[in-house]
């Protein structure tokens, strides 16, 4: 076996330990410094990871593939960690107890979200999925003594180990109709001849535990409180790694092991795709908190994403890639904003965002473009990654489904410019300015000019998200 | 088919009537001379002492918790014992690096204090 | 002779009860146990699945060994909660849970 491939997963999960090894042996006035330590080591994991991105290949028999996709979502995963670990250095020692089992356990679930993308067996693929939710669920109750935050973890618990023993029930019935656990296996054993009423049975429960996990309609219940409750960097990293990872197991899992029973997910994803759109957007315009509201907010976006596999083309795949790396930016830039708020006023209410230009320009502006990118307004990527969606699925002759997506972008962004609008017309409450730590300040100007960068030119991007696509249609 | 299993459904029903059967014996021959201190709670022949509905201290919880998480990950120990020897050497260092991670987390609940009986 | 469906009803039964008392009860650690019950039905599934299609092959009961292990962490982590909530609001119902809203 080529242990080889295993580089980066071996660096990461080594990297976990070691922090909590640290967490452990620092003395207490020291460890500050672990969250730059982890800031630092994650930065050069992310440069092994884009040194090894051409690598491809199986390991374990065929349970782990590493090929351009996962290395793809690998990359996406860990500038998102590096995002995130980056300004939840100021929040996490504002909290003072307990940093290296924060940046331990933020390590720990960055390994589970890499095991998902490139698990090739239902067994490795739930092991990567348990290796994500529980660091997660952890990682949610942080706040010791805080009510919202213990009730939000244990909401998370609760919910996702339902939908985790869901999911386990359609896995244990698929591993029943093929035989295998295996995708390559189970390729060869569903096919379109043979679907049965076991295989509808499996895929239906797969499709509600995958739907929790990226939070579909009518499974997206969990994702506002526990948004709203989780410590502000714990909220954008569920929002952005979790999401993606399941998105990036779902595509495996129903591209390369049941792409035979398309007919029977099919429909049923183009009936929550659309419903995850329409309830996601318009329940995000009443919201007050600015994390309830981003929570809608991501539920709408994981609809926009859910667009890519109804399209179920080389152009859909692409266009989801795409969309993923900008959603990581613009996400990560909102978020930084919001917690550097909340750790100097402990309020995450948008009335209180008022007069923001006047506080903190910085922090007003870097908000602004990274809404105006999640709503799609040109020049900004996230106007780049809808129209690569919409054109993947109109390619396909799902008019109505562009159509609804495009009016209700059109309705997201009007809840986006309620903040704006707060945030530059109203009239300050307090004048004293926001201070904006150096981490937040890096997130910030990164992830602005990411979202501008790749809205002014995305051809790069597009071109690698279309070679790593054609993994599943090979030309 | 079924015949296998009438001697298991005989016992079965058997076993389910025989304690109404001793208890409705007891019943008719016992005699019933009951007095105050008969009817008191039994608790090793002892008098019983404070109210039964105590709190137990938070310590047992924590102990309980690591206790099973420690016992359940050695479920991974049996197969590989067993097969040990066709296994060979890769499967021996992937059980070292195991149960060092084990330890690992053992050395954490132990720094962190939930071994201390408070 | 017990056949392969006689396995596959009881796991159902045990899924939807466990299903049943997961949405239904009002104790934090009733529920959990519920899902337990449901992630034991699940065992069942891998088990008799493995018995009856493949029994030389034993992916079923390996499988069915992690989940349990997996299952184990996640009552670790849960019971911590409950523990760190109750030490909170001296209360395990779910119900009390309006801090957020449901």
């Amino acid at each position: 076996m080529n242990l080889s491939l295993l580089t980066l997963e071996i660096v990461v999960a080594t990297l976990a330990l070691f922090i909590f090894i640290l967490g452990l042996v620092a003395p207490a006035n020291q460890k500050r410094g672990i969250g730059y330590f982890t800031v630092l080591s994650l930065v050069v994991s992310l440069i092994i990871a884009i040194i090894l991105h051409g690598e491809s290949g199986t390991a374990f028999g065929t349970m782990y593939v590493v090929d351009p996709f996962s290395s793809y979502f690998k990359i996406a995963f860990l500038i998102a960690a590096v995002l995130v670990t980056m300004f939840s250095i100021s929040y996490v020692n504002k909290l003072g107890y307990n940093q290296g089992e924060f940046f331990a356990l933020t390590v720990l679930a960055l390994l589970g979200m890499m095991i998902m993308s490139s698990a090739a067996d239902f067994i490795t693929f739930y092991l990567g999925l348990e290796m994500m939710t529980i660091p997660f669920i952890i990682l949610t109750a942080f706040r010791y003594g805080d009510k919202a935050s213990s009730e939000a973890g244990m909401k998370y618990m609760l919910l996702s180990a339902m939908s985790s023993a869901v999911l386990l029930y359609g896995l244990s019935i698929l591993y029943g109709a093929a035989g295998s656990t295996l995708y390559s296996d189970v390729i060869n054993v569903i096919t379109g001849d043979n679907i049965d009423a076991l295989t509808v049975i499996g895929l239906v429960f797969l499709l509600a535990g995958f739907g929790f996990k990226i939070s579909m309609v009518p499974f997206h219940m969990w994702s506002p409180d526990i948004y709203q409750g989780a410590p502000t960097p714990v909220t954008a990293f569920l929002a952005i790694g979790s999401k993606a990872a399941a998105l990036a197991a779902m595509i495996r899992m129903f591209m390369i092991a049941l792409p035979e029973t398309r007919e029977v997910w099919m429909t049923l994803v183009i009936v929550l795709c659309a419903m995850t759109i329409v309830l996601g957007n318009f329940v995000a315009i009443p919201q007050t908190n600015i994390k309830r509201m981003l929570a809608y907010s991501s539920i709408a976006h994981a609809g926009y994403l859910l667009m890519g596999l109804v399209a179920f083309t080389n152009l859909g795949i692409s266009a989801i890639l795409y969309y993923v790396m900008i959603y990581v930016f613009a996400n990560a830039g909102a978020f930084a904003c919001v917690n550097e708020f909340g750790n100097m006023t402990g309020s995450d209410e948008i009335k209180d965002y008022t007069g923001m230009w006047k506080r903190s320009p910085l922090i007003a502006s870097v908000m602004l473009l990274c809404l105006l990118s999640l709503g799609g307004i040109p020049p900004l990527a996230g106007f780049v990654g809808k129209f690569y969606l919409f054109t993947a699925i109109i390619d396909q002759g799902y008019i109505w489904l562009a159509f609804l997506g495009i009016g209700m972008s059109m309705v997201s962004v009007y809840y986006y410019l309620i903040v704006v609008k707060v945030m530059f017309l109203g009239k300050p409450v307090e004048e004293t300015s926001v201070p904006v730590s150096l981490g937040a300040k890096t997130v910030m100007f990164v992830s602005a000019v990411a979202s501008l960068f790749l809205g002014l030119y995305p051809a790069p991007l597009t071109d690698i998200a279309t070679k790593v696509a054609q993994l599943f249609f090979p030309m | 088919m079924l015949q296998q299993y009438s001697g298991l459904g005989i016992y079965l029903i058997a076993a389910i009537i025989f304690p109404f059967i001793i208890v409705f014996v007891a019943l008719i021959l016992g005699p019933k001379r009951p007095n105050p201190e008969k009817l008191t709670t039994y608790e090793c022949g002892l008098d019983t002492q404070g109210p039964t509905w105590v709190q137990f201290k938070i310590n047992y919880f924590l102990y309980a918790l690591v206790f099973v998480v420690f016992d359940v990950e050695t479920v991974f120990l049996y197969p590989w014992a067993v097969k040990f020897q066709a296994l060979g050497l890769f499967a021996f260092i992937e059980m070292i690096i195991f149960i060092a991670i084990l330890v690992i987390g053992l050395w954490y609940a132990w720094k962190e204090g939930a071994l201390e009986w408070m | 002779m017990i056949t392969l469906e006689y396995y596959l009803i009881l796991a159902a039964a045990l899924f939807c009860i466990g299903l049943f008392g997961a949405v239904a009860k009002k104790n934090a650690v009733a529920v959990l146990m519920s899902i337990e019950l449901m992630l034991n039905s699940v065992n069942i599934n891998l088990v008799a699945f493995n018995r009856f299609l493949a029994p030389s092959q034993l992916v079923g009961h390996v499988f069915a060994i992690f989940v349990i292990v997996v299952a184990a962490a996640e009552v670790a982590v849960g019971l911590a909660i409950v523990i760190s909530i109750y030490r909170d609001r001296f209360s395990t119902e779910v119900d009390n849970l309006d801090w957020l809203k449901w």
